[in-house]
Order: structure tokens, then sequence, then C-alpha cells
């Protein structure tokens, strides 16, 4: 995979910033004011910042990434993420884990693991017990989808044992294992509470343990004195949680958070004079953006039509305009660096006038009024009117339509909808992007109405697809079967650029999202 | 007085019951599902139908208004659907943050305020009366919202003297104090003015009536006259705006906080608000409503302490 981050960075030097620095130490002493509360980071404390606030420690009711920061770092997995421009894992609680057939995984665990709280060393009987109460109907996971091919955890000894799945699922290296649904908890202790937990856990195996949380301000990890691992490399953790990424940028410049993601408006002042000891890193997103033209409309029954608006869209002005220059064109909704990714779109970034033009011709339609229902965000409101702007150029006019997140989320099922700017968050494998577009999903998550045999194949048989060959040229193809339907215009998978002090040397995946427990520092 | 009290106090709780009933009609209009909100995509079928019943969300909208008063009179707001934790606990943990910032800011703003008013008013037409003038009336024209983000970028950033984000470590009430200066310079800072106009306004009145003129008069002192008479009526519109005012201070809390991220019940509204997390809108809402109505009500009560006219009027 093509790693795109680049870095900038700025080291304080020069007469005028000491001489600012000593200024204002000596005004902070001559007024009495101190530092204690946005001090730099002293190499033993880690101060980051989380998009929204811890909901559950419970991997089986944990939602999201802020969760999954959290628990990386205190729980163990079989694999965890391995940090770099590459997708990969790495061996966390395992010893080896070794895929026999399609529906058998053996694994050893490694015997210096064990719970804090006393509740003793992790065995297989951890392993089982963590993912099948995810399965259990019962328990109504969440996360429960994460684990559909399960059938059960075999134990073969005090730390051996065999996952036995339904049916072949390759995603189990990319999402399952390596992601919340991996996390291995103690079945003494999660039995001692009754079978699940919410936001204190009873015992945690990592470099890490859960300190406090103080809701809607911040969660603190400290290290496990008691873990045998490579040593955690902070005294402590902190996790803000700033759902503004203005809020973040502001917080990070205060000094009073040394890691953060920000908005991709701030990106160019931030590279061309950053903050004092920070790097600014950019790494590609796995999200993806796209319009959606909802079959099912009798307004946008021409295909001649649907394809005029896929060639008059121009993505290139959106990435300019929308994305200030800090995100790159996407050519379908799998990102590159993913098994599947196309390295080019059937209609191409850049507006094609004369083609869609053409086209409109052919469809026999005039006076085209459509509408285009937006998530109420500057990024979405100045990407609708670019798209307004396009299509008047070839006679359509379009109407843009706000609305609040959730309102936004629920309008999949009103069969009305014309043109729709959408957004989905994604995971590093693309059976997670193909599975909202087959027909069991139209009017859930398939807004478009988009029904196609081959490609309700393709993502079956792909996620049992062993050959990365294949398994590459049938996430295309599915793709390629969506465009076709002139249903869909990508436009971008976004980006995520980074600031962080120097102080510290971030593990980040390849899509820049924070590895806390492999944080050193610098 | 205690019958005040009484009658008061009850035309409050009616109030009370009238403003959540509202606000739980109004926001159970808003278009947007809960459940898809909260369970997100991967969500089955059934988990969606048993979250809903959990949350009551099959019955009427009447019902549901019926039980949540009935659960709410045993204090039982329900349950976080996302964190399984109850919800009086979730408020309650949030109610001190918000209570501390806008008891503060208002407590400043009213010192230095009735401060100037006093001075204005004493010392009419002067130079210092007519800077405190336009000092006051600048500080009313400048949202909370201008004042929250120049002196975070200016305190915090620039001169990095004060925290940008948080409300300091539990337990530690030095931290605290120091992460509350600029959340509440945000919302006091045209509350000065505000209250500096409003004393000033009501001193000149009140020192131009009959029995100001009988104390001086009778040779009484001047600083007498004013502090001890003339400012303990002059302060009554004072109480009154400040009690009404509770909603413009919650309502300011809401955006300071989201600009500082620090807890507190406006954050705490907002974000249930946009995911639909109804049992923690109305707790967060029934927690808003009686802040709001307890500050009237004890306005009205302090009035009419210091003024008996308005307990024999009612």
């Amino acid at each position: 995979m093509k790693k795109t981050n680049i870095e900038w960075t700025k080291i304080p030097v020069g007469r005028r910033s000491f001489l600012q620095g000593a200024s204002m130490l000596g005004l902070a002493g001559a007024t009495g004011l101190g530092f204690s509360g946005n001090a730099f980071a002293d190499g033993a404390v880690l101060k980051t910042r989380a998009y929204a606030d811890m909901r559950s420690l419970d991997p089986a009711f944990s939602q999201g990434v802020p969760d999954e920061e959290i628990q990386a770092p205190i729980y163990n997995k079989l694999i965890q993420y391995k940090s770099g421009s590459e997708w990969g894992w790495q061996l966390d609680a395992a010893e080896s884990i070794e895929q026999v057939d399609g529906t058998h995984i053996n694994f050893t665990l490694k015997d210096n693991i064990g719970f804090t709280n006393g509740f003793g060393a992790m065995t297989a009987e951890d392993v089982k017990y963590s993912f099948e109460r995810i399965i259990d109907d019962k328990l109504e996971s969440s996360n429960k989808p994460d684990w559909s091919a399960l059938d059960h955890v075999e134990v073969t000894g005090e730390r051996t044992g065999t996952i036995v799945l339904k049916n072949a699922f390759q995603p189990l290296w990319s999402i399952t294992l390596p992601y919340i649904a991996g996390n291995i908890v103690s079945k003494k202790a999660f039995e001692s509470v009754g079978g699940k937990i919410d936001t204190t856990p009873v015992a945690t195996s990592g470099p890490y343990m859960h300190k406090s949380w103080v809701p809607k301000q911040k969660t603190t990890l400290v290290r496990n004195p008691d873990w045998k691992g490579d040593p955690a490399a902070f005294d402590e953790i902190q996790i803000y949680p700033i759902d503004d990424e203005k809020a973040s940028e502001i917080a990070y410049e205060a000094n009073s958070i040394d890691f953060t993601r920000v908005s991709l408006d701030s990106l160019d002042r931030l590279k061309s004079s950053p903050p004092e000891n920070t790097t600014v890193a950019e790494f590609p997103s796995l999200f993806y953006v796209w319009v959606g033209m909802n079959l099912s409309n009798p307004k946008l029954g021409n295909l001649k039509l649907r394809q005029a608006i896929q060639y008059a869209i121009d993505v290139p002005s959106i990435m300019q305009a929308s994305y200030f220059g800090g995100a790159a064109p996407s050519t379908g909704i799998i990102a590159p660096g993913l098994s599947g990714h196309r390295d080019q779109s059937l209609t191409g970034i850049a507006a094609n006038l004369e083609m869609a033009q053409k086209l409109m011709d052919e469809s026999g339609e005039s006076n085209v009024s459509l509408t285009i229902d937006i998530l109420n965000k500057s990024t979405n409101v100045t990407t609708a009117q670019i798209i307004q702007a396009n299509l008047a150029a070839i006679g359509i006019s379009l109407e843009v339509r706000l609305h609040e997140g959730a309102t936004f989320w629920n309008l999949g099922g009103n069969e009305d909808l014309e043109l729709i700017l959408n957004r989905f968050s994604m995971t590093p494998d693309p059976y997670y992007a193909t599975s909202w577009f087959i027909t069991e999903q139209a009017g859930v998550w398939n807004w478009e109405r988009f029904g196609s045999e081959e490609f309700d194949k393709i993502h079956t048989d792909a996620q049992a697809e062993s050959d990365p060959v294949k398994r590459n040229q049938m996430y295309q193809r599915a793709q390629d079967l969506m465009e076709e339907s002139g249903a869909y215009k990508f436009i971008t998978h976004e980006a995520t650029p980074n600031i962080y002090r120097n102080t510290i040397s971030p593990a980040l995946r390849p899509d820049g999202l924070p590895l806390y427990r492999y944080f050193s520092k610098a | 007085m205690l019958s005040y009290i009484l009658r008061r106090t009850g035309l409050a709780l009616v109030i009370t019951v009238l403003a959540v009933s509202l606000l739980f009609v109004i926001i159970h209009m808003i278009p947007g599902d809960p459940v898809s909100t909260m369970l997100g995509p991967k969500a089955s079928p059934e988990l969606r139908a048993a979250l809903e019943e959990r949350m009551g969300l099959n019955e009427p909208l009447l019902i549901q208004i019926g039980l949540f008063f009935a659960n709410m009179l045993r204090g039982d707001l329900g349950i976080d659907v996302f964190s399984n934790r109850q919800v009086t606990d979730i408020v309650l943990g949030q109610v001190p943050y918000t209570l501390t910032l806008i008891l503060t800011s208002i407590g400043w703003s009213a010192i230095i305020g009735i401060a100037l008013g006093c001075y204005s008013a004493a010392n009419r037409n002067s130079f210092g009366d007519r800077l405190t003038g336009v000092l006051s009336v600048s500080m009313i024209a400048v949202p909370a919202f201008v004042v929250s983000l120049y002196s975070l970028l200016f305190f915090a950033v620039t001169l990095k003297w004060f925290p940008a984000i948080g409300a300091g470590e539990p337990g530690d009430f030095g931290d605290q104090l120091w992460h509350l200066v600029l959340p509440s310079l945000a919302i006091g800072l045209s509350w000065v003015g505000y209250i500096a106009r409003l004393v000033r306004a009501s001193m000149l009145e009140i020192m131009g009536e009959g029995h100001v003129r009988t104390a001086r008069a009778f040779g009484l002192p001047e600083r007498w006259i004013t502090y001890r008479y003339a400012l303990r009526l002059a302060i009554l519109p004072t109480v009154t705006v400040i009690g009404v005012g509770m909603g413009f201070l919650l309502s300011a809390a809401v955006f300071t906080e989201i600009v500082f991220s620090r807890p507190g019940l406006g954050k705490l509204v907002i974000d249930s608000i946009t995911t639909r997390n109804y049992p923690v809108v109305m707790g967060s809402v029934l927690f808003s409503t009686l802040i709001f109505v307890a500050s009237t009500t004890l306005a009205d009560i302090i009035n009419a302490l210091l003024d008996p006219r308005l307990r024999s009027a009612r």
C-alpha cells in the first residue's frame, strides 16, 4: 500500500522565540500565575483528544472509535492492528495464531498475561467467554454482526483453543479480531458482576489500567504495574472528549493536549506555521463520500439522465472548495491500500461537460428539477453548491435540502429521495463497504435502492475468498457495477491530518487513528 | 411570609410540570428515529424492537409523558441506553459544573456591576460616570460567545495563562477555580454592564424620592443614605433580573461549555439531543427547568424579604 502521509516539523530556535519564552516566564512569575493546568507533556503524561466521550467499556456494547481508543490499551486481543503505513496485524495476547482451514483458527495464548484485581491469568476459557457472549442472543450485543460467522470457540487446553466458524470469513483478520469485538475480558470478573459492565471495568489486562472517568471531561489510564510485556511508555494517558476539531486545535495550541486530529481547513495554516515543537502529519482516511441517486424515484428512472449527472459533477472543484486541497478524489467506496481499491473510476474525476450534455440530450429530458439531501455541515453545503453549479451547466436545477444529524440518518426509508450527498465510515476490509449496498439493505442503508444479483453474490462470495488477487478483482467488479447503474458518483475518502508534540512518538494506523498502547516518548 | 413562600413554591411546581410536559412533546416532535441513531447501522430488527420497548417508544405519547412523571416521582429518570447508567446519576453528575459556572459568573458580575452602578449614581455626570457608562454598554454589546473565543485565544493560546479545556481535577479546588476563570469571564462580562446600568438607574430614581430627601434633612451621612437606604431598594430590580436571567445564563453556559469543552448540563443536552437520547434529554431538561424555576422563585422570595409591600400585595 502506498502511504501519503507527509510531515512538517518546527523546532523552536532563535533569539526571538527565546526572548518571548523568557518574558512569558517572567510575567507568569511576576503575576503569580502558574502553568499547572496547561503544562507541556513532561513525558510522563500523554494528553490527547477523543472526538466523543466514552460510552461503554464492555466490548459487547462499545460502538466506535472513542470506546476502542480506551479499550485497546487496557484489554488484550489475540491480535492488534500494526502501526505504520500498511494495514496489518501483530500478535498481542496470542503467542501464535493460525488459520488451519476456512473455518478453524487455532490459537495459543502467551503465558504472562493476567487480569487485574486478582482475577488470575488469561486462559482460553476467557477467550471463549469473550467471543461467545457477543453472539449470545440474551445479551443483545450491538456488536453481534462482527462475530456473525462464529459458531463457537473450542477450548483445547489452559491456553490453547480453536475458533470455529460457521463459514469462511476473511474480515475476521481485518475487522473482528483486531478491533472492538476482539477484546478479551475476564470470565470470572464479568460473571461476578452479572455478565456485563458499563463504564467501570472489573478487571483489565493491558499495559494500562483504567483509573478514572469524569463524564464529558476526561478518561485517565495509568500504567498497569503487573504488565509483563513491553513496558507502557507513559505514567498516565489522559483522554479528553472534545467534539469540535477547532476547539481541539485551540486546546493543542494552548498546550492542553499533545495529540489531536485537526480540521482540513486549518491544515495550510498549521503546515506553514506549525505551533512550537509540533509535527503535522497527513494520513489518508477510510471514510467514503459519494452522491447517490435514488433508483426507485421515477424522476431518476432514466439511465442517461443519471449518467449525465455522473459526468457533470466536477470532483476536483469539490476537493479545492470543500476540502481545501487536503483530500484526494475517490474512485469508489474502497480506499487506497485496501483490497478491491480501483485506480480509476468509470466516469472519471473531473467533469466532462461535453459528454454530460450529450447524455442529457440523449435522455430526452428537459426542465429537470431535482433535490439533494445533505447533512448540515459546512463541507457538505459547499459540496452541494458546487454540484448545483455543475448540474446547472447541463440544464438541471438542483434544490439543496439541509438536515441535522438524527434527521438525516433516518432519511433512508423515504422513497421520494432524489439525490443524496452521503458519507459512511469504514473499517479496513472491503466487505464492510459492500455490505450496505446489497439488495437486502435497500431503504435501510442502501438509500439508492441499488439492486444487483451479481453484486450481492460478490459480496457473499468475497467474504470467504482467501486468494487476495481474486478477492481484489471481485471488489473492483462490485464497484464497477455500482457505477454502471448510474446511481453513484464517488467524491472522496477525505483525509486525517494530525498534529502532535515532538516529545512523543505516536503509533498510528494507516488511516491516522491512534493506537495509544504503542505510543512512546520521542 | 410563610404563606407567600408556600404559594410561590406551589406555583413553581405547576410551572415545572407544564414546562417539562411541553418540552417532552416538542422533543418527540423533532424528526429522527432515536433507535437508529443509538444502535447504529449494524443493529438487527430484533435489537431495535427490544430497545424501542425498553425506552417505551412503542407507547402513545400521552402514556410516555405519564410514565415519565410517575417514574420521576419515584426518583427514576430511566436508563441511558448507551452506557446503561442511571439518567439521574448522569444528570446529577453534570449539574454541579453548570451551577458552579453560572453562580460564579453571576456572582462576580453582580459584585462589580453593583459597585459600578453605585459609583455612577453617586457621581452622576462625572467623568467616571460617563466612562462607566461607555464601558457598561460595551460589555452589554459583546455576546458571550465572542468573549469566549477571544479570551480563549488571548489568555489560553497566546499567553497560556489559563487552561483551554476541561473543568479541572476533581477534588482539586485550586485547579477547578483556575479552569473556571475564562468561562465565567465569558458569561459574566455582559452582566457587569447590564447590572451596572440597572443599579445606576434604580439608584437615581430612589435618590430622588421623598424618604431620601427626609433622611438628608435629618442630617444623615450621604454614604449611609446611599448604601443603607437607597441601595436596598435599588437592588430589587437587579435581583428580579438575575432570577429571570437564569434562562439566559443557562443558554450562555451551553455555548461556553462547548467552546471550553467543559462538562455541564448544556453540553449534555446538546449531545443527547443530537443522538435523540430521550431519557437523558428529558433528565437534563427537567433539571434545567428546575434550576430556572427555582431561581425565579428565589428571586421573588428575596424581593419579598427586602420589600414587605410585595408580600402584602399578593
